[in-house]
């Protein structure tokens, strides 16, 4: 009888489902598609789908090689041009088993590059890889590709290796493409129409994003999606036969994926996912308010279960004025308008001091820092704010201030629309704050919470005249075109500024070709930034991670998400679970 | 003793919302340290027992808000909203239910009926607004051609009771919060507004009430009387129906109050409606959210709420 239940327990045991690791989202992807990616939670989804040349190590905080075999060799061309040659490795293959080649890359540059006029969602990525001129391949050598570039920047070294790799044979089967130079198709004149070949090609590249309902397009990256329940839940199955697993050890840490199952849990509620943290539901939460971590850290319950880690970090908290509207179209207006949010009030009351004060768009902890140590952080003078106003050619009445009457034209008024994410406390703290300095000068601001999913599609729109946005920083880059260039009016560049001089400064600075050159840039940028007041530099948040003490390596780290999500597993009995941070 | 004892409770509901309509009113009087939006950045989330020294006396919420001062502010809020939403409600109620209950009949020239239907369609911008102007036009021309021929139109008649029951009952087949939360959610809505959007979709209870009154009462002999005398309907209407067909809106209104103040504060929980800068008693229980911890956020409206409406309804009892 023992034995025959003895023999029953042995069969039943079926190897156990993986176990996931739950990530808090606060808001919905919404895309995937690697040429929109309309917010952070997207581009991390897309690192798990899609491959690059190169990707950042985290944990040394550098570029290395991912789908390429090395760092690319770099070569001048005169003055002004770099050509970077990449190797891409043998194993390099897509899950039907095709090798990864140079057309791939040759693809995804000129996909990137497509005219307007196709309709294809690539405003952003067609600014940001302008400087790319040209790609060459070799036919002996279908794993070499040679990317020649405008100017020599340093940063260009990153730059061309980090776009996502998509598949020619999936997503251009005739090769319509192919037969476009990348220059041609980034110069395409605006009032020619896009030949028909194209426009083929941009209705079965469309097709196939219709097709694919989660916009999943294939990647030859280490997860492909599993599910997809809109602002609830998203996972990600671990390839089973993902390519670099048959590199040879060590594997690169940029290919390393240990996870075999991913889930982001989507609650937008920081409390409701500080609590799911704590009840077990979730294993990281990214992005801890401060004053949640504080009372997590400071709860022994909490400290049991869970692991803190801090890093400083290159996020900077802004306030963005909409430069085309009439009443904030002047600079000097804008500027008063500054005055009157009170930065370090806001440091200390949403960050419990924890953050860093900037004064400028690079941050502190960036190794770059030192080009804006010129510039005080700017103050909060509600006074000032109301005399810089009148200087301005406002005038203060009993019902707000309006412009000085300009012949039978009606006087416009100062009635200032204010948005911010909804539910986000510090976002709603810097709001009331400006408002409450606002009405003490007889400004008027209307508050305008706006849902996650509502926000983009206002901001991209212009619907809005001040907004509180965060600005994802990134030490290894200094084009900032779309944050700030006119062609990225309505992507990126959400404060809608852009001159003729302030495009071509930031066009400089993306080519600077030296670091002395890039430092002098810098500060002429931060100095012009400064003095136009697009938008207003409050702090710099800190990275604060808490998370489940089973969780292995996760690691706090400067740049978004703030870990290195391709390191997360859960700890196994050998291996010790996460360390807090000192 | 029981009597006594409901004597007592009125008293004290009474004395209640009195204290409240006070407190609302007077705030801005007040001699409060802190406005109702204005963040103390220096101390954002703290308790009464930390913000006292600092003027706070019952704390602030997790955005840096004096909770004394939303406390009161919401109060003013909640007493510029209702009580004239209320009242608004009960006259539109009282109006419409009272001409249903007359049984009176609307008669116009089917033209005319036909122009209104068509200007209506137009300027509510329904599916093709151009058929609505069509017909307008079509109604005019008929109008004038019985005119021209010198024949009279036919004239419709329109049961009011039927149409003002229809529109109830068209109201009544959503739910009342949902109904006001999807037009809120359009954009925010001033007092004013949001006052006038809770009459609007609540005056169908108020309207049953006098309605059936109002069926009782004209069938009364002395109602009879004076109908056999010749008075115009208006007039019976205004005069002898009215005041006695009114007194269930005696007991309805405390209840209407306090559904008000419960949507009003649901409203502001879910952050719709009324503008976030305005102060109320639903804004600072969403504060709470924020800050599970923070109990001196959520426990002040929270009591404020349920007195008051627990008040109401003792109002409303005999």
């Amino acid at each position: 009888m023992w034995a025959l239940l003895a023999a029953a327990c042995s069969c039943s045991t079926t190897p156990a489902p993986p176990v996931a690791v739950r990530i808090r989202w606060a808001q919905d992807p919404e895309n995937l598609d690697p040429m929109v990616l309309p917010n952070p939670q997207a581009i991390e989804a897309a690192n798990l789908l899609h491959c690059s040349l190169l990707q950042l190590d985290y944990a040394q905080q550098l570029f290395q090689p991912a789908l390429a075999t090395g760092l690319p060799a770099r070569q001048a061309l005169g003055d002004s041009l770099t050509v970077f040659t990449y190797e891409l490795r043998p194993e390099a293959r897509w899950d039907d088993g095709k090798p990864v080649t140079a057309r791939d890359v040759a693809f995804s540059l000129k996909l990137m590059a497509c005219p307007p006029a196709l309709g294809l969602p690539n405003e952003d990525t067609r600014l940001a890889y302008r400087f790319v001129h040209e790609v060459r391949q070799e036919a002996a050598f279908p794993r070499r590709v040679s990317l020649v570039c405008a100017g020599q920047a340093p940063t260009h070294l990153q730059a061309t290796g980090t776009f996502p790799i998509l598949p020619e044979h999936r997503l251009d089967v005739a090769g319509r493409l192919r037969r476009f130079s990348l220059a041609a198709l980034q110069n395409w004149p605006a009032t020619q129409p896009p030949d028909t070949g194209l426009t083929a090609f941009a209705q079965q590249y469309q097709a196939f994003r219709v097709r694919q309902r989660g916009n999943d397009l294939p990647g030859c990256g280490p997860y492909v999606l599993a599910g997809w329940t809109k602002d609830a839940r998203m996972t990600f199955r671990r390839k089973p036969a993902w390519w670099a697993d048959r590199l040879p050890a060590p594997v690169p840490a940029v290919l390393r994926a240990p996870c075999p199952l991913l889930t982001f849990e989507i609650i937008p509620d920081e409390a409701t996912a500080g609590l799911a943290l704590q009840r077990g539901e979730l294993d990281l939460f990214p992005q801890v308010p401060a004053r949640l971590f504080a009372q997590l850290r400071q709860s022994p319950a909490a400290r049991r279960e869970l692991a803190f880690h801090t890093a400083p970090s290159f996020e900077v908290v802004t306030v963005a004025f909409n430069t085309q509207r009439p009443a904030l179209a002047d600079a000097p207006t804008r500027r008063a308008l500054s005055l009157l949010l009170d930065a370090s009030g806001l440091l200390q009351a949403t960050q419990l001091g924890e953050g860093q004060r900037t004064a400028g768009l690079i941050g502190p902890a960036d190794p770059r820092a030192g080009c804006c140590d010129s510039l005080p952080p700017p103050a909060f003078d509600p006074p000032r704010a109301a005399a810089l106003l009148g200087q301005a050619g406002w005038q203060r009445h009993p019902d707000g201030w309006r412009r000085r009457k300009i012949a039978a034209a009606p006087a416009p008024a100062l009635q200032l629309r204010l948005r911010y994410r909804t539910g986000d406390a510090m976002q709603e703290i810097i709001a009331l704050q400006f408002r409450a300095a606002a009405s003490r000068i007889g400004v008027l601001v209307a508050l305008r919470p706006t849902e996650a999913g509502a926000l983009g599609a206002a901001l991209r729109a212009g619907d809005f005249d001040l907004c509180v946005r965060t600005v994802k920083g990134n030490p290894f880059s200094c084009n900032f075109m779309p944050l700030l260039h006119s062609r990225a009016v309505g992507e990126g560049n959400v404060s809608r500024f852009g001159t003729a001089a302030s495009d071509q400064l930031l066009e400089r600075l993306a080519a600077a070709a030296t670091p002395a050159q890039q430092a002098r840039l810098l500060r002429r940028f931060q100095a012009m930034v400064r003095e136009q007041d697009p938008l207003v530099p409050l702090f710099v948040v800190p990275t604060r991670l808490a998370a489940n003490r089973r969780l292995a390596g996760l690691h706090a780290y400067g740049l978004k998400p703030g870990y290195a999500l391709t390191a997360l597993h859960r700890a196994t009995a050998t291996e010790p679970a996460a360390v807090p941070a000192p | 003793m029981g009597q006594v004892a409901h004597r007592g409770r009125r008293r004290a509901a009474l004395a209640w919302l009195l204290l409240v309509a006070a407190a609302g009113l007077a705030a801005p009087c007040l001699p409060l340290p802190f406005a109702p939006a204005e963040p103390d950045l220096l101390a954002v989330g703290v308790s009464p027992a930390q913000g006292a020294g600092a003027g706070h006396w019952l704390g602030t919420d997790p955005l840096g808000r004096d909770v004394l001062a939303g406390l009161l502010f919401g109060a003013r809020t909640l007493v510029l909203l209702t009580v004239p939403a209320a009242l608004l409600t009960a006259l539109l109620g009282a109006l419409l239910g009272s001409l249903a209950g007359y049984g009176q009949r609307l008669a116009a020239p089917a033209p005319t009926w036909l122009l209104g239907a068509g200007l209506g369609w137009w300027g509510l911008a329904l599916p093709r607004p151009a058929l609505g102007l069509a017909a307008g036009a079509g109604a005019v021309a008929w109008g004038l051609g019985q005119r021209l021929w010198r024949r009279s139109p036919p004239v419709w008649a329109l049961s009011l009771d039927a149409l003002i029951q229809g529109a109830g009952a068209l109201l009544g087949t959503v739910p009342r919060l949902v109904l006001v939360a999807a037009v809120a959610t359009g954009g925010t809505l001033s007092l004013a507004g949001l006052g006038l959007l809770l009459a609007l979709t609540n005056w169908p209870g108020p309207a049953r009430l006098v309605r059936a009154e109002t069926l009782r009462v004209r069938a009364l002999p002395f109602v009879e009387a004076v109908r056999a005398l010749g008075l115009p309907a208006a007039r019976i209407l205004g005069r002898h129906v009215l005041p006695l067909a009114l007194r269930p809106l005696r007991a309805d209104l405390p209840l209407r109050l306090a559904a008000f103040v419960g949507l009003e504060s649901t409203l502001s929980f879910l952050g719709l409606g009324l503008p976030p800068d305005t102060a109320s008693w639903g804004r600072l229980l969403d504060a709470a959210r924020l800050d599970p911890a923070a109990w001196w956020t959520a426990a002040p409206p929270m009591l404020a709420l349920l007195l008051t409406t627990g008040a109401l309804l003792a109002l409303s009892k005999k």
